[in-house]
Formats: C-alpha cells, sequence, structure tokens
C-alpha cells in the first residue's frame, strides 16, 4: 500500500487493506486485533472485506465450540443490540439538542456547558416538583377542606403576597395536618410526616445528584491532573469539531483553536517571567496585592452591610411606597451582585496573576459575595421582631425568598431588554464614535450566568421547606430564562475571543452549586433546631418541635424495630461507623499510592525499553554496514557469518534484565495500555 | 425511497448492519447520497470507485480541513489516489458515527494525522497537524518560535516513551483521557 511501511514491518500498527504483500503478512504480527471472539465485528478497525473473512474465521470457530456456547454467544450480541437501541433513544428524547449544538458551533463548548448546566437545573426543579406535588400536595387537596379560591383578587396581591396568596397551597401555611384514609401501618402516616419525607428526600437527592456530577468531572481533571496533564495534546489531538459543516463556522473555529494556543503558550511565557522576578518587584507585587485585598474586603463588609440595613429598613416603615419598599432587600442583593463582580474583575486586573488565576480569584470573590449576602440576608430575617412575632413566621419567610426568586427572574428579563439589546444596538448604529468601540458588544461572560443561576437555585433550596411551590416556579423561571438566554446570546453577543474550557468548567460549576446546597442545609438545620414550628399553621402546628412528628411514628413501631432505630443513633454505631470509613480509606490511599508508584515502575520499563529499541537498530545498522564493506573486499564467507549473528544477542549497555523482550512493539503497547486501563487494541 | 431499497439488497443490508456502527435508515441514505456522486450510467456497478474529487464536494467534508486525509485512509484503491468505494465510504461513516467506540474513532484518527504514514506522529506530523488546525494562510499560522514550544510541549506530555514520537498506543492513552473527543470526532450525514 504504502512505501515507509515495508521497511518497518514490525512496527506497521494499521490494519492490512489488501490480500498481497507484505499486508499479508502484517497481519500475523497482530494477532491481539482478534484476541476476544465476543468483540463485535464492528469494533474492529478494518475494511469491509477484512471484517468479512474475521466473521467466517469466527464462525469455524463457534461451529467448534458447541451449541450451548453459540447460542449464549449470539443471546449476549442480542442483549447488546437491545441496550445500544435503548441508549440512543434516550438520547434522542433529551430536550434543545439542536440547540445546544447551534450554540456549540457558533459560541464554542464553554457556552454549551453553561446551557447544559440550565437543563440540568431544569431536570432537578422538575424532580423537585413532581416529589413535592406527590407527597405533599396531593394529600391535602384530596382529603384537606381547603378555603382556597382565588376569586377577585387585586393584581398587587401577586407581588406584595397578601390575600389570597397567603392562604394559597405556594406557602407553608396551606398544608395543615389532614388526616389520610389509608390504613396502613397503624396509621403512621401521616400528612406532615409526608411534608417532611418529601423535603428530606428532596434535598438528599439534590445532594447525592450534584455530588456525583462534581466527582465524574473532578476524577478528569484533578485526579490526573497535574501529574499527567495533556493539556497540549487535547487541544491539538482533539481540538478539532469534525461535525462542523459550514464554512464560516469552520473559519469561527479555526481563529478559536488558534487564540487557544496562543493563550496557553502565552501563560506559559508568563510563569517564566514570574520565575524571574527579582526580590525588590516580590515585594512591590505582594504589597500591591495586599492593598487590593483590603479592598476587596472593605467592598464585601459594606455591602453585607448595606444589605443588613435595607433588610432592617423594610421590615421596620410602612410608608406609602410599599412595593418598593418590600422589595428592597432583593433590590438592593442584586444591585450588589451585578456591580461588584465587574469591580473584582477589574480589580484583578491590577494583581498582575496569569489569565488563568484571574478568572477563579473573580469567581472565588464572586462566590464568596453571593453566597454570604444570602446568608447575611437570612441571618437578619430571623432575628427581625416582625417576623418572630408573626402569626405564621414560616409564612413571612416563605414569602422573603419568593419574592428574592421573582426580582432574579425580572432583573434577568430587563437586563436582556435594556442594557444588552440596546448596547448592541447603539454599537451597530454609531460604529464611529470612540466610546462605544471601546465599549464594544457585549460578550458572553459563562461564569458570572452561572453564578446568577447557583444563586437562585439556593434561594429556592432554602425556600423550599416554607414555600414549598417555589421548585413549580423556579421550573418555570428556568425555562424562560433559557429562552431569554438564547435570545441574548444569539442576537446580541459576539463570540468571545477566550474559550471557556468545557470539561474543566462543569466541575467547577456543580462545585458553586454544591457550596450553595451546604449552605441550604445550614440553614434549615439552624431554623428547624432553634425556633419551633408556629402554633396555628401549616403540617407542624400543635408539636413543639419539628420532629415529634417522627418520634411519634416511632412510638408505633413494633419493638425490636424502635430498639433497632436507638441503636442506629446512638454513639456506639457511630464510632463503629466511623471506624469502618477509616479502614475503607485507608486501604483505598494505599491502593492508590501503590498503583501511583506502579504507573511510575512501567513508564520507566517503557523509556528503556524504547532506548533499547534503537540501541539495537543502530547495532543492526552497523552491523549492515561492516556486511557491506566485508563483501565488496570480496570475502562472502565472513559476511555469511555476520548475517547470521542475532542484534537481540548484543547486550545493550542499560538493559536490566536480558529476559525482558524489550524493544518488542507489543510490549510497549501492553504497558501502555495496562496504564490507560483500556483492551490493547 | 423504494428503489434505493431495491437496489441495496436485503441479505448485504443487513451485513452492512452487522458489520458497521450504522442504522438500515443511516445505511440507506448512505446509499442515496453515494449514488448521487456517481454518473447514471455507472450505478449499477456495485464496486465502482468514486474520484476523491467528487468525494470532497459533499457539503459534512468541504470544510473539514483532513478531508483528503480521511479519503485516503479510509480508501483501500492500489492507486493511493483516495478513491472510495461504497464499503469504503460506509466504513468511513461507521467510524465517525454517534455509536462507534472510543477505540475505533482514536484509532482512525491517529492514522489521519499520520500525514506520512509511517505508524507514528513525529515532529513533521504534528507540524502539518496544528497548521491544519489553525489555517493554512501564512498569517493565521503559528510563527516558527510558537509551533517549536506547542511540539516540545506536546511531546513532554504525549511521548511516554520519550523517543521523540507519539505512536498508536501513547495517542490512545491521551486521548482515553479526553471527555470531549467521541462527541467532536463525528460526521452524521
Amino acid at each position: 500500500m504504502r512505501g515507509p511501511y515495508r521497511g518497518l514491518q514490525d512496527e506497521g500498527p494499521y490494519r492490512g487493506q489488501q490480500d498481497e504483500g507484505p499486508y499479508r503478512r502484517q497481519q500475523d504480527h497482530f494477532p491481539v486485533r482478534d484476541r476476544d471472539p465476543n468483540l463485535p465485528l464492528r469494533n474492529l478497525p478494518l475494511s469491509m472485506q477484512e471484517k468479512r473473512k474475521t466473521r467466517d474465521r469466527r464462525q469455524q470457530q463457534r461451529l467448534s465450540i458447541g451449541c450451548w456456547e453459540s447460542w449464549w454467544q449470539s443471546q449476549r450480541i442480542a442483549r447488546r443490540r437491545l441496550r445500544e437501541q435503548v441508549v440512543r433513544t434516550m438520547c434522542g428524547l433529551q430536550p434543545w439538542r439542536k440547540a445546544l449544538h447551534t450554540i456549540e458551533g457558533k459560541f464554542g463548548v464553554g457556552v454549551k456547558a453553561y446551557f447544559t448546566f440550565l437543563r440540568f437545573l431544569l431536570y432537578l426543579n422538575l424532580i423537585h416538583c413532581l416529589v413535592i406535588s406527590g407527597l405533599a400536595l396531593t394529600p391535602v387537596l384530596l382529603y384537606g377542606k381547603h378555603n382556597f379560591t382565588p376569586g377577585k383578587t387585586p393584581a398587587s396581591d401577586l407581588f406584595l403576597l397578601t390575600g389570597f396568596m397567603d392562604r394559597s397551597p405556594v406557602f407553608y401555611g396551606f398544608y395543615s395536618p389532614v388526616p389520610l384514609k389509608v390504613s396502613c401501618l397503624r396509621c403512621c402516616l401521616s400528612s406532615p410526616l409526608l411534608f417532611l419525607l418529601a423535603i428530606a428526600s428532596l434535598l438528599t437527592l439534590s445532594i447525592i445528584m450534584v455530588v456525583r456530577r462534581t466527582v465524574i468531572g473532578y476524577k478528569h481533571t484533578w485526579m490526573l491532573g497535574r501529574r499527567y496533564n495533556h493539556h497540549f495534546s487535547y487541544k491539538v489531538f482533539c481540538g478539532w469539531d469534525f461535525c462542523t459543516q459550514v464554512p464560516e463556522s469552520a473559519v469561527l473555529q479555526h481563529s478559536l483553536i488558534r487564540n487557544d494556543i496562543k493563550l496557553v503558550l502565552e501563560e506559559e511565557r508568563f510563569h517564566q517571567h514570574v520565575s524571574q522576578r527579582t526580590f525588590r518587584q516580590w515585594v512591590q507585587l505582594y504589597f500591591l496585592r495586599g492593598v487590593l485585598n483590603f479592598l476587596v474586603i472593605v467592598l464585601l463588609s459594606a455591602s453585607f452591610y448595606l444589605i443588613y440595613f435595607a433588610n432592617l429598613f423594610s421590615q421596620r416603615k410602612k410608608p406609602k411606597l410599599s412595593l418598593l419598599v418590600e422589595y428592597l432587600p432583593p433590590i438592593t442583593i442584586t444591585m450588589v451582585n451585578f456591580l461588584l463582580p465587574h469591580l473584582f474583575r477589574r480589580i484583578s486586573g491590577f494583581e498582575d496573576y496569569s489569565l488563568t488565576v484571574q478568572v477563579n480569584i473573580t469567581l472565588v470573590r464572586s462566590i464568596i459575595l453571593k453566597l454570604a449576602c444570602l446568608a447575611i440576608f437570612l441571618y437578619s430575617l430571623l432575628h427581625q421582631p416582625r417576623i418572630r412575632s408573626a402569626q405564621c413566621w414560616e409564612n413571612q419567610f416563605g414569602k422573603e425568598m419568593y419574592k428574592l426568586v421573582v426580582f432574579d427572574f425580572l432583573v434577568c428579563c430587563l437586563n436582556a431588554v435594556l442594557v444588552e439589546w440596546p448596547r448592541k444596538l447603539l454599537v451597530e448604529r454609531y460604529p464611529s464614535s470612540s466610546f462605544l468601540r471601546a465599549l464594544g458588544k457585549p460578550t458572553f461572560l459563562v461564569p458570572f450566568n452561572v453564578l446568577d443561576l447557583v444563586y437562585s437555585q439556593t434561594v429556592t433550596w432554602v425556600g423550599l421547606f416554607y414555600c414549598p411551590m417555589l421548585a413549580h416556579i423556579s421550573l418555570l423561571k428556568l425555562l424562560f430564562v433559557f429562552y431569554i438566554k438564547k435570545f441574548v446570546l444569539f442576537r446580541c453577543c459576539e463570540p468571545a475571543q477566550k474559550m471557556f474550557r468545557g470539561s474543566q468548567s462543569s466541575v467547577w460549576f456543580h462545585f458553586t452549586l454544591l457550596l450553595g446546597l451546604l449552605l441550604t442545609v445550614v440553614v434549615l438545620g439552624i431554623n428547624a433546631n432553634t425556633y419551633p414550628p408556629s402554633s396555628d399553621c401549616g403540617p407542624f402546628a400543635d408539636n413543639r418541635t419539628l420532629f415529634n412528628i417522627t418520634e411519634n411514628c416511632v412510638r408505633i413501631l413494633p419493638d425490636f424495630a424502635q430498639k433497632a432505630l436507638r441503636f442506629f443513633i446512638s454513639e456506639a454505631f457511630a464510632l463503629l461507623l466511623i471506624f469502618v470509613e477509616i479502614v475503607f480509606l485507608t486501604s483505598f490511599v494505599s491502593q492508590g499510592r501503590a498503583n501511583r508508584r506502579a504507573i511510575e515502575g512501567l513508564k520507566d520499563i517503557l523509556v528503556m525499553c524504547s532506548a533499547d529499541k534503537r540501541f539495537l537498530v543502530k547495532k543492526h545498522s552497523a552491523c549492515l554496514r561492516t556486511l557491506k564493506t566485508s563483501l565488496s573486499e570480496g570475502n562472502g564467507e565472513d559476511a555469511r557469518r555476520m548475517e547470521a549473528v542475532d542484534p537481540s544477542e548484543i547486550q545493550p549497555p542499560f538493559t536490566r534484565s536480558t529476559s525482558a523482550p524489550c524493544g518488542d512493539v507489543a510490549f510497549q503497547q501492553g504497558g501502555v495500555a495496562f496504564l490507560t486501563g483500556a483492551k490493547p487494541l | 425511497m423504494g428503489t434505493t431499497a431495491s437496489q441495496l439488497q436485503k441479505d448485504l443490508l443487513s451485513e452492512y448492519q452487522e458489520l458497521t456502527f450504522l442504522t438500515k435508515q443511516e445505511i440507506l441514505l448512505a446509499h442515496k447520497r453515494f449514488s448521487e456522486l456517481m454518473a447514471k450510467e455507472e450505478r449499477s456497478s456495485p464496486s465502482l470507485r468514486v474520484p476523491m474529487e467528487k468525494i470532497l464536494t459533499m457539503p459534512e467534508l468541504k470544510s473539514n480541513p483532513f478531508r483528503e486525509r480521511i479519503c485516503h485512509v479510509f480508501s483501500t484503491s492500489d492507486m493511493k489516489d483516495g478513491s472510495l468505494t461504497f464499503e469504503d465510504f460506509l466504513d468511513l461513516l461507521s467510524a465517525f458515527s454517534d455509536s462507534a467506540t472510543l477505540e475505533i474513532k482514536s484509532h482512525y484518527a491517529f492514522r489521519i494525522f499520520d500525514f506520512d504514514d509511517d505508524g507514528t506522529l513525529d515532529c513533521g506530523d504534528l507540524e502539518k497537524l496544528v497548521n491544519c488546525l489553525t489555517g493554512e494562510t501564512e498569517d493565521t499560522r503559528l510563527n516558527p518560535e510558537e509551533m517549536r514550544q506547542l511540539i516540545t510541549n506536546i511531546l513532554e506530555e504525549s511521548d511516554i516513551d520519550k523517543d521523540g514520537t507519539v505512536n498508536l498506543s501513547e495517542f490512545q492513552h491521551v486521548i482515553s483521557r479526553s471527555p470531549d473527543f467521541v462527541s467532536s470526532f463525528k460526521i452524521v450525514l
């Protein structure tokens, strides 16, 4: 087929595409191709003709292995086909596949990661909706006597949350205990218990889902991260997206890849520059960074105080402008969250970090800002006399969460219509204005948009207990947000100059979401343990604490079950659990260490084998050269003797053992395959 | 549709389904598209080769910088002219299909990137590869200094046995860690 392969038959890794010539023989060097007869034929990298031949050979083998086993093999093939079909159909059912594909083609993997994250949150909220509707809402609607009639209500009720909204199923007060007409478990099942179960299971489920997704990405980036870094190789080997069909997007992709490579190279040069800084420069730099960090802390504390003050003000006074005052805390939080991250972005530019560090440090500061703002707000809310003394403080608390979610959505809409859209129009209309040119078209800032999503999801989780239908509201909100953001992206934004990396960023998104979830759990835990439920509203009306319900339930259980439960919550069991965990963790850590050492060893062997191989090739060519010279001298006898010398008998100076099949390509491939954990092809 | 189905015999169709990652609809569509590339009177002969120039006019390959390499890799022609028979074309689509495995995809990716067909990716191959990625023209290329730095970095990361080239198993080792490769190495008709 091709010239160079003729000389390198032992190394030729490719399929034999033709029957004649050296490629017939090449197959003998690769018996690995068809080692596993259960491997589907299409998984072999062979041409159609070769696959046919392999199939015929397999059929002959199958005839010789007996009918039971051949039946079993064919069953296995059928099952695999069914599984593939199911997976393919499931993938086809996911929403927005086409939209995501277009986004990926036009704006790169990073922006697509944002939209995939949004879709994940949508799924999460859909599950929340189903569970809340099934476990909390349905029993009350079926068996309860509720006076929930919307009738004629002023529109301001929807925003001020008075009147009928107060009694609607949106808030905690609606879910008063109802007798369930089911006779099981000696009537241990009650509607408050179901309510508690719904919330607890949702939080647990969220934690599991988010942790799982974080860990999947984490495995890809960090665990093998610094030690086995493949930054550049990924960019080059996996850089081109073969789906690209439109010539314009191909041009765009060329420039994105070029910019990305240049950026990484520049980053490397920056690191070299860092290592050449003098002591004096270091001192100056640290002083500057110290001052800027102090500035950041001052900004953060100022904004915290502002939020606290706004909250105090809105709770204390009741003037005429009630709608504005009602929404003062959300307005303050949103304004602070809108302005400060951009300020942080500017500040980090002065600190002389590399670009990646700049992005990350801005993100860390913004996350601290967002979550801490929320925490401060919740803290000040719970210490309000108005809320503490309200008839149903849970409803009041839920209302504040409702306001935060609604206002966040309003800001998202207004930002699209009043900021991004006019900005793009202005830039297009007056291209000569130097100010507008400097401002430029908006770009889609993935990190900040993700932070917005994380913030709104955290509010939803915190409010879930006090305003159970917040999940439904957030589901609708996310649906609209998707289309609004898509509009902003396609109509207003231009592709960013810097690509946000897909696989790494998704870990980051889920990690911040996990932080939000932790905040939620802490807040709900404090609330449940510190404040008794209101005495005349909600599912836990006549209980001292939330957990009276579960206690009552346990008391009805049979004796041995009670004893078992007591044991599970005792210290003895906790100690046992910790001990078992320690044993497991220790074994995993030591296993990991051993594996790492094995990897290092195998790498050493690979390097050595390749050195041996090169040495042998050199020796061989030297032999040939002496052979030629002796031939030209006309001494045929000597030449034949030289030919008989096997090159592998020559001992290279740095081989550890002679028995190792060094220089053998198959061995090398096996070694690398061991490293990757993949089957040798 | 009826005519295409009759042109491809039933047993041949099921054999193609067994030997490739394609579904029945995809094979029929591929047959239709492939017949369109041939002249009317040629369509009856099954093992006819379509020259590379015609294959490259397909919109799926038109804007791909590796289009000629792809044709060369999948061609079984003795002439090394990159011409494809229908079965070669199915092989191509199978390797680039949604359901092809990582191993198949990485194997063919390696062959596509191995410009001089010597079984390893050496500096020359890597340079050509990077030029294909960034654009071939003079002003889109990386400058020699950047190119040298990039290739050194790639070899430092991927060349495990330190012989100055990236071989197939090293390449697959790198690719297997990339979460984005399978989704991007795809051509769907």
